[in-house]
């Protein structure tokens, strides 16, 4: 595989072992990225990928092993170690200051500096030059705050070209960007390795994994399970190496057909928190036994959709009915006894307490029910019965219902989320960004618990950034473009460019214009 | 109405920018520790030390100067104190700061009775006052020279600091990394800058200031020390800093408005009005501010009507 000379590589860790107390992060892993090459690096969530750059870029000491940059055996013990050395790291949440322009978010650290003040003018030219010859087009005299989160990552990107970095790594480079964003950022780091630098690419999304890469290292539990040139993979082989079993990729199949409408939205409109419009107009209709999937780019009102459809934030038009019930600016409370369960985008925030138990988290929002409480007691040994349960039936791994949440794995918090909201037998199921920072193996129980919820007849409004999610699971597919919903489209027989032209808004003009 | 016309004249203007000088020294200290991302709620006892050292300071070396020295020193001796529990020891600023101010409260107290033998004052001759500046020119033009001149430097350097503390925090190497520790500290400390530094530096910047606002009180008009000298006005300029951000031009439209307060108490005062209802008209100021303040950024509930959608809805340019 990799046995070239040594020169010819610009990183290679040899041996490396990374213990945090009795976790073994990284056990022994070599890894070796030629110079001139995109190299991914894929595995899933815990398998030690982040823990391995972070012994590269210098913010992690390994317990054993040693790194070689450019052939040089180096000790890397600070990230400006490793930036001194010519690497640069792009990581997955942007670490930019948003009141400051992208040339002083670019310049912080290493200010352009003239007679004790800062030469923004100069600063200025520094970043349209630069971002002249990388082909990352940015206004430098913009405010970060105003910026999309594609314009963002390319000033991330220049914060790291700015500081001489000739290896560059990036962590979950796409999760945030549309599909056509995606593939501008490839097209600019190809255009990186054309120029002698290497990249390095952090990811879980398989295709781009073999559309943009050369070499590919698999990581599984903290070890290596293989490295090989990209070309000859196939998806299906990457995803067993990672989850050590073949995983299942295509749609979903399904049957029985929609029944009667259980959720309504009619011209809905809503303010977002500055009170700026954030939903225009938008309606829908989700039917008993089925999936209505909506689209788009982090941003464009998906948030308050939500809100509005749980009752956490009231609607400044529009009627909204479920079950049957006028449910427009009802507490969630209210929505909830209409017949409303619900998944929220952020499972710490909205999901559960973390402090708390499992069965606390279970027991949350049915308190008041006769099952669980008498004379305004709990009844703990119901509750821990009904936790047990769930536990087994969702395949929660933990040690027990009074196990803290905190000491969960994200896909597992997840899924406390999903036992407590799925065991209600609520009619409708909202469920906002079901598989976020769960790994490949947890989705796919996820997504298998959502479909047979659908085949129960419940109906789902599912809302997700992940495209290939939302064509996996929906029946039909609405994108989401600056508030209003601008198309409703068959996942049956849509294509991928198809959906990101729409989530980019191409469709919304024209339909404006006519 | 004849009140009114008594209470606004030309020597309440020149009230207010002497009564609004502590304040915004005080306030202006405070932006910093605001800007790097420190509640400083401990400015009252830092500014009450100062007063007090201050006297001291200037009984001992019989100077002003001598007592600027003392004062600020003692005060900067609080701001590492705070500084050390809050950034090193990441104990809470809350706590620390009510702490120190308890505690400032208690010291001059006792060191009056154990210095002086006198409980509640400290009134002496051997206490040198800051001397007044007579601007050359404008002095004796009116009504120029009483606005302008006839104020100790403490006074004219306040304003200045305004300026001043602009250019440092929007300007400066140092202001951008102080301003950036406050607002994403996470960013910084990724491009190697050392955040606890800058917060220790910026607590240090606010006790000097504080320092100097403490001792014009206590040698800037009234050449005394008085239990509880600095009577909330640390706690105002706290006030001034939650609304302002620590932007120093804000800073100086909020401390005006204390000032304006402070100084038409003291005029209503000379009139006959009770005292203790006079006392309370900064606190009934800074009260009405906030709510003003947070009733005008209060969350809006808006209902579109029919005629609002079918017009375009956002500038964005789409229709409905």
């Amino acid at each position: 595989m990799a046995a070239d000379i040594a020169a010819d590589f610009a990183i290679e860790m040899i041996g490396i072992t990374k213990r945090f107390g009795p976790l073994t992060a990284n056990r022994d892993v070599s890894f070796a990225v030629r110079k001139g090459e995109i190299h991914a690096l894929v595995g899933e969530n815990g398998a030690g990928k982040t823990t391995l750059m972070n012994v590269l870029f210098g913010m992690h000491l390994p317990d054993s092993g040693q790194i070689k940059v450019n052939g040089a055996q180096v000790e890397i013990t600070s990230p400006q170690v490793a930036i001194g050395l010519g690497l640069g790291m792009v990581h997955q949440h942007f670490k930019l200051v948003p009141s400051l322009t992208v040339a002083e978010n670019i310049f912080l650290g290493m200010e352009i500096v003239r007679g004790g003040l800062i030469d923004s003018a100069s600063q200025v030219a520094a970043v349209r030059a630069l971002s002249a010859s990388s082909g990352l087009a940015v206004d430098p005299t913009r405010v970060v705050r105003d910026l999309s989160v594609g314009s963002e990552q390319r000033v991330e990107i220049l914060k790291v070209l700015a500081r001489g970095a000739r290896i560059v790594i990036l962590d979950e480079p796409t999760a945030v960007l549309t599909p056509q964003e995606g593939r501008d950022l490839f097209r600019t780091l190809r255009g990186f390795t054309d120029q002698g630098m290497t990249v390095i690419l952090i990811s879980h999304h398989l295709d781009e994994v073999l559309e943009v890469s050369d070499t590919v290292t698999v990581l599984r539990d903290g070890a290596v399970i293989g490295t090989e040139p990209a070309k000859g993979l196939t998806e299906a082989r990457l995803a067993q190496m990672m989850v050590g079993r073949p995983v299942d990729f295509g749609r979903k199949r399904r049957d029985g057909t929609a029944g009667a409408p259980v959720l309504t939205l009619t011209r809905i409109h809503a303010r977002d928190d500055r009170g700026l419009p954030a939903l225009m107009d938008v309606s829908l209709t989700v039917h008993a036994g089925e999936i209505v999937a909506i689209a788009g780019v982090d941003g464009n009102g998906q948030t308050e959709l939500a809100e509005v459809v749980a009752g956490l934030r009231g609607p400044s038009y529009g009627r909204m009915n479920l079950n049957g019930r006028d449910i427009a600016g009802a507490p969630a409370d209210i929505v909830r006894g209409a017949g409303l369960a619900h998944v929220p985008a952020d499972r710490l925030v909205r999901g559960v307490d973390v402090q708390a138990s499992i069965m606390s988290n279970i027991l949350m929002g049915r308190q008041d029910s006769s099952a669980f409480s008498k004379g305004g007691m709990i009844r703990w040994g119901r509750v821990r019965a009904e936790a047990a349960a769930l536990i087994k039936r969702f395949d929660i791994r933990t040690q027990g219902p009074d196990a803290s949440v905190k000491s969960l794995s994200g896909g597992n918090m997840q899924k406390v989320v999903l036992a407590r909201e799925f065991s209600q037998g609520k009619q409708f199921l909202l469920i906002d960004q079901p598989t976020r920072g769960v790994d490949i193996g947890a989705t796919e129980g996820i997504h298998d618990e959502i479909m047979r919820r659908r085949a129960e007849g419940v109906a789902i409004l599912l809302i997700s950034v992940q495209l290939d999610e939302c064509m996996k699971l929906a029946d039909r597919l609405l994108v989401m473009f600056q508030g209003c919903l601008v198309a409703e489209l068959d996942p049956k027989t849509v294509t991928v460019n198809e959906i990101g032209l729409h989530m980019m808004g191409a469709s919304h003009n024209r339909k404006a214009s006519a | 109405m004849e009140i009114l016309t008594q209470v606004f004249t030309i020597s309440l203007i020149a009230a207010i920018l002497r009564t609004t000088a502590p304040i915004l020294l005080v306030a202006l200290g405070g932006a910093f520790t605001t800007k790097a991302g420190i509640f400083n709620i401990g400015l009252e006892g830092q500014m009450l030390m100062g007063a007090f050292f201050g006297v001291l300071g200037s009984m001992w070396t019989g100077s002003a100067l001598g007592g600027l020295v003392f004062g600020v020193t003692a005060s900067v001796l609080m701001a590492v104190i705070f500084s050390v529990f809050v950034v090193t020891l990441r104990a809470n600023e809350v706590v620390v700061g009510l702490a120190l101010n308890i505690m400032a409260g208690g010291l001059t107290i006792s060191l009056t009775k154990a210095i002086f033998g006198v409980r509640g004052s400290i009134v002496n001759p051997a206490i040198v006052g800051m001397p007044r500046i007579h601007v050359p020119l404008i002095h004796d033009i009116r009504p120029l020279g009483q606005i302008l001149s006839g104020y100790t430097p403490l006074v004219y350097t306040a304003f200045a600091l305004v300026f001043l503390v602009w250019v440092i925090l929007f300007r400066t190497r140092l202001g951008l990394y102080i301003r950036v520790t406050g607002e994403k500290p996470e960013a910084a400390q990724s491009l190697g800058i050392r955040t606890a530094r800058m917060q220790h530096i910026a607590s240090l910047i606010c006790g000097v200031l504080a320092g100097a606002a403490g001792v014009h009180l206590s040698l800037g008009y009234i050449v005394m020390f008085a239990e509880n000298m600095s009577s909330g006005r640390g706690f105002m300029a706290v006030a001034v800093l939650i609304f302002s951000g620590g932007d120093p031009v804000k800073v100086l439209l909020g401390c005006l408005l204390f000032g304006f307060a402070d100084a038409a108490s003291l005029r209503l005062q000379t009139m006959g009005v009770s005292s203790y209802l006079v006392l309370m008209v900064p606190f009934v100021v800074s009260v009405s501010a906030l709510f003003l303040l947070s009733w005008r950024q209060r969350p809006k509930i808006i209902r579109e009507t029919l005629q609002h959608l079918t017009a375009p809805v956002v500038a964005k340019g789409q229709g409905s």
